[in-house]
């Protein structure tokens, strides 16, 4: 049976849930097209990455997003909620 | 086959991080400029993808993608395909290697069924038999 491991760096943790990912990381707060950090800030992009490969290595709950707060990344935005048919 | 959607297809990761090769697969719209662009054109969307070969200028990457805003990926491009990102973490150790082969496709379709059981299998493969990678880093936009 073949297979890759994989990681998720998700800013919309409640759309990716519904696919179920094996690993994802949530960056908490970061806004669509942010997925590593804004642009420049290298060191944060190192961290969010570092923490994301990290996730391989532990004993994640597959299908669920591991969310981590990044206090450098500043101003915070709400993720997108996902449309539920009323 | 039917893949069940209450499955998580979970692959275990045996190896260690400093002795492994890392793919990026991004749905975020990346592509080289000399590419061809995603047709943004067609409301259904683009189930193509296209490959990025690991020793990409990054300089020389953009995204066509209409479905989110991406002006801080046209200023870094790392924000949502971190292949300079890797390259550090590379140089640090913390990882052991840049994959042969790393993929952009527009995440937006209403095709799904297409792209679940056409476009990223066809992605899974390209990685599998030509990127050398042990693990993925999955990015949107």
């Amino acid at each position: 049976m073949k297979g890759i491991p994989t990681v998720l760096i998700t800013v919309s943790p409640e759309v990716s849930g519904q696919m179920r990912p094996p690993r994802a990381l949530y960056p908490k707060g970061f806004k669509i097209g942010n997925s590593l950090g804004r642009p420049g800030m290298r060191d944060l992009q190192k961290q969010v990455l570092r923490d994301a490969l990290g996730l391989l290595t532990q004993d994640t709950r597959p299908g669920a997003a591991v969310t981590i707060e990044y206090p450098d990344y500043g101003e915070q935005y709400e993720p997108p909620r996902v449309k539920t048919l009323s | 086959m039917t893949i069940s959607r209450k499955c998580v297809p979970f692959t275990p990761f045996d190896g260690e991080l400093s002795k492994s090769t890392i793919a990026i697969v991004t749905a975020g719209g990346v592509h080289l400029k000399d590419q061809e662009g995603f047709n943004i054109a067609d409301e259904l969307g683009d189930l193509t993808y296209r490959e990025i070969p690991p020793d990409v200028d990054s300089s020389q990457l953009m995204v066509t993608h209409h479905h989110y805003d991406h002006a801080d990926a046209d200023e870094d491009i790392n924000v949502v395909f971190p292949i300079d990102v890797l390259r550090e973490l590379e140089s640090e150790g913390f990882i052991g290697g840049i994959a042969k082969k790393h993929i952009g496709y527009m995440g937006y379709t209403m095709q799904l069924k297409a792209m679940y059981e056409g476009t990223a299998r066809e992605i899974a493969n390209e990685i599998d038999r030509g990127s050398r990678a042990d693990a993925v880093v999955l990015t949107g936009g």
